[in-house]
């Protein structure tokens, strides 16, 4: 049964490839979702994203994904070839609920689960609309209403299992050997793009396309499915079919064209003698070299090329037309780990105690070095800049949120997105999404008006909510904007006031300090707890999103004109600027960014109190000052000869660490601590240092 | 999936179950040999300079910089309740992978890998408490007349030292 030709590796591209195409869907719904219509160009998109979905969601027999798009293909079908006035909005919302509805199930799948979602009340729902365009259809063209009933007689996709060829239903459309008169023969060869993964089974998707009307088919290689190294040989040669069948050579391109990875088909009207004589590879080849030479004049021979990203054809932006591979995280982990390594060999080459030998010639060996030296950094910074992706995919999905919110709550509202193209590391964009989001539907709650306040204020109609991201020194910005009616600063104190939120005097509270107070636990401005927003919870659980991956947000607002939330975050949470402090025998780092100043130990005076505990002063204030000795348990050795105080700030608290020796700053690549220790106080992580020792992170939030 | 397969091959060729069934790595630490099944061993490196991590169990010894990987070690000696000595150059890093955890054992003599058929293998004295780290030995393998602990890494290095702390340190 079919199980048995399922591999993981098919599961695997199969889950890619549909997110990819639901992804390209929903770009497409929300592109055209101010239009009033689907263009040709989208219909067309639309039909074939759903068409392969359907077919390959029918070699993974997920039976309820096969019905609900091929339901939502017959819609898309039908606006293809007859162009009803359909409500435009109630389609881009039911092409977005199926879109979801796959989501769904794919999410399911890929976390090990049965996709045992009902499809029955999408499909119903479809169903409708589809009967609602039919009747439209029905006064407009006859024909044309034939034509859509036909597609939706067509019965749902068959099973794709070879045995069930036997029995009795999907009999009608396998092999039925015999040629009529108005039969037709032809010999097809797909090529499929270089670098097309398991092309066996987009194979058999053609071969699968094309039994809907084969009367006789035969395919070269023959074993598909069961072997995979047929992937291979028609990587290499192409892969062949002969097909006899009633339909036209325009209607047989149309059924394989637009499957994922296709580049090209050639495809060759023969007589039943040369079918029959079968697949005559040379011929073909020649036939290639020839469309080659004149590809446009040949009279029997189509050739079409298609463009070579297949999966975002069409108006394809120039960075789609970069090519991606998507490369399992725990690889690159690998890589980054052996340049660790490898600067560290480097460093243990290049200062070998044996070059310190006086009178040695050095001069060409130090030029070799420093080409060395400059090699590797380079592939350091190279693997670090893999790790770095574009935010466009999280702005992306800002669009749907808006989308969705908006229509909720009935305003209009338009998003711009800039500098979707700015890179951050991966770990960031996991982190700041949520926060992203909450946001921008506070923006569209909280912010924008109702229309009818809107045209009062002499405001556009339509509201509008930017979303900007900009390169700033070694942070990114991602600013969230909206016009709507700002934030009103008394307000916001009345409210805090009343929730006990005030830790000052109001009068005392400045504009900005007010509008940080929507970050507090516990505050919410809305009267009316609504669906969206509102329960309180939401800018203080941002805030600390934000800051779990050392960014910041800074709220501004100008009364009636809108409000800015700005949120920086640091490019990269790999790799930090850190102090390197000695400790008896342990490395300490602390992030630089943290870290004020440096103070000898012997120019100070350190003062103690009755319970121990030393303080120190600067600048006429008291700062604690933290023996990280102590602190962490460690053997208690002499202060040394050069024993250093660092000033160490996090947020409003200040302290002085004592430590023996400061080593220098250095870039330093955190790492967790391995699970089996057990989580010490204070100690945020590890990192190698230069040397290839072990340097223990310093969180200052905790030590002071 | 497919890669971490490869990782392990890359890092363990000896990966056949056949071949290394019944198989010991042993070293001797104090005047006893100890047998770990060879399943377990990653590598074995020698003694290499350990970053302390404070408000560590004390045989739990530090961090080593494993060709970037970081591994906690920890010492076979304190681990078994023996005075630690000074590490020298005989002394070596056992490095074990157990459930997914790469950890180091710090031993004085790293022996040979020995062939220990199930039928060489029986329990070890029941009743009598020894030196505390009987608890972690399962079995007693014979080999040519010479007698090899074997020890369950399991145990070795998750046992929880709360249960311990009152037997331990009593050599």
């Amino acid at each position: 049964m079919a199980e048995d030709y399922i591999t993981d590796g098919m599961l695997e591209t199969f889950l890619y490839e549909s997110s990819q195409l639901l992804e390209k869907l929903q770009e497409l719904v929300l592109e055209n979702q101010d239009e009033d219509y689907f263009d040709d160009g989208a219909i067309n998109e639309i039909f074939r994203i759903m068409h392969t979905i359907k077919g390959s969601s029918g070699i993974m027999m997920y039976d309820n994904i096969t019905k609900a798009t091929h339901r939502l293909e017959d819609v898309f079908f039908c606006l293809r070839e007859s162009h009803p006035p359909v409500d435009h909005e109630k389609l881009c919302e039911l092409v977005l609920e199926v879109g979801d509805f796959v989501t769904g199930q794919l999410d399911k799948i890929q976390e090990g689960g049965e996709p045992d979602g009902d499809e029955k009340p999408i499909v119903e729902k479809v169903s409708d609309f589809l009967t609602k365009i039919k009747e439209n259809i029905a006064g407009k063209s006859d024909k044309a209403a034939v034509k859509a009933g036909e597609i939706l007689l067509a019965p749902p996709v068959p099973e794709v299992d070879e045995e069930s060829a036997s029995s009795d239903e999907p009999q009608k459309y396998y092999i039925a050997p015999v040629a009529t008169s108005d039969s037709k023969f032809y010999h097809i060869k797909i090529t499929y793009c270089q670098d097309t993964l398991m092309s066996n089974i987009r194979a058999y998707t053609a071969v699968f396309s094309l039994k809907e009307i084969a009367e006789d088919l035969m395919y070269i290689p023959e074993d598909i499915i069961t072997n995979e190294s047929s992937h291979d040989v028609i990587m290499k040669d192409g892969f062949a079919i002969a097909l006899q069948c009633k339909e036209s050579k325009e209607k047989v391109i149309e059924l394989i064209d637009h499957l994922a990875g296709v580049e090209k088909i050639d495809i060759n009207e023969v007589d039943s003698n040369e079918f029959l004589a079968g697949f005559v590879p040379e011929e073909v080849i020649e036939q290639r070299e020839a469309e080659a030479q004149v590809p446009q004049e040949e009279k029997e021979n189509y050739v079409i090329e298609k463009p070579k990203a297949v999966k975002k054809p069409a108006k394809a932006a120039p960075k789609d037309l970069q090519s991606y591979i998507s490369v399992n995280i725990k690889k690159m982990d690998v890589l980054m780990d052996l340049i660790g390594e490898l600067v560290i060999a480097e460093a243990v080459v290049l200062q070998n105690p044996d070059l310190k030998v006086p009178g040695l010639e050095l001069a060409n060996f130090n030029k070799a070095a420093a080409q060395l030296t400059k090699i590797t950094g380079d592939l350091q910074d190279g693997i670090m800049r893999i790790r770095m992706i574009p935010l466009a995919n999280t702005f992306q999905k800002m669009k749907r949120i808006v989308y969705d919110t908006s229509h909720k709550l009935g305003k209009d509202i338009e998003l711009e997105m800039i500098g979707e193209e700015t890179e951050v590391d991966k770990n960031i964009i996991e982190h700041i999404s949520d926060p992203i989001m909450h946001l921008i539907r506070n923006s569209v709650d909280h912010g924008i008006e109702e229309k009818e306040d809107r045209i009062k204020n002499h405001k556009p109609e339509k509201g509008k909510i930017t979303i900007e991201a900009k390169n700033d020194g070694d942070k990114v910005c991602i600013i969230v904007s909206d016009d709507g009616k700002g934030l009103n600063p008394d307000a916001l104190l009345d409210k805090a006031e009343k929730n006990g939120l005030l830790t000052k005097a109001r009068e005392a509270y400045t504009e900005k300090e007010a509008f940080n107070l929507i970050t507090l636990p516990g505050f919410s401005t809305k009267e009316q707890v609504t669906e969206l927003s509102g329960r309180g919870v939401g800018m203080d659980v941002v805030v600390k999103n934000i800051q779990e991956i050392n960014g910041t947000l800074e709220i501004d607002s100008v009364q009636g004109h809108g409000s800015t939330m700005t949120i920086k975050i640091p490019l990269t949470l790999a790799i930090i600027k850190g102090i390197v402090m000695k400790v008896a025998s342990t490395t300490f780092v602390v992030s630089t960014n943290s870290v004020k100043e440096f103070l000898q130990l012997r120019e100070q005076t350190l003062h103690k109190q009755p319970d121990g505990g030393e303080f120190i002063m600067i600048r006429g204030d008291s700062y604690p000052v933290i023996r990280l000795k102590e602190r962490f348990g460690m053997k208690d050795t002499p202060d040394s000869e050069n024993a250093i105080l660092a000033f160490i700030e996090h947020e409003d608290k200040h302290a002085c660490i004592l430590v023996d020796e400061l080593l220098g700053e250095q870039e330093i690549v955190i790492k967790a601590l391995p699970d089996y220790m057990k989580k010490v106080k204070g100690i945020s992580g590890c990192t190698q240092l230069g040397d290839g020792s072990i340097g223990l992170i310093i969180d200052p939030g905790v030590i002071i | 999936m497919s890669d971490m397969e490869d990782q392990d091959k890359m890092e363990a060729p000896v990966q056949d179950s056949n071949k290394q069934k019944d198989r010991f790595m042993t070293f001797k630490c104090g005047d006893e040999y100890y047998g770990i099944a060879i399943s377990y061993v990653e590598e074995i490196t020698t003694i290499q300079s350990i970053t302390e991590v404070p408000q560590m169990e004390p045989f739990v010894k530090g961090l080593i910089n494993l060709r970037g990987k970081i591994v906690p070690v920890i010492d076979v000696r304190i681990r078994f309740g023996k005075e630690p000595i000074p590490y020298n150059d005989r002394t070596c890093i056992m490095i074990l992978k157990v459930k997914d955890t790469l950890i180091g054992l710090i031993i004085d003599t790293i022996s040979e890998v020995v062939n220990i058929p199930a039928e060489e293998i029986v329990s070890p004295p029941k009743g009598e408490k020894g030196n505390g780290a009987d608890r972690f030995v399962y079995g007693i393998g014979k080999v040519d007349g010479q007698v090899k602990l074997l020890i369950k890494p399991e145990t070795l290095i998750f046992d929880s030292p709360e249960e311990e702390s009152e037997e331990e340190i009593c050599e």
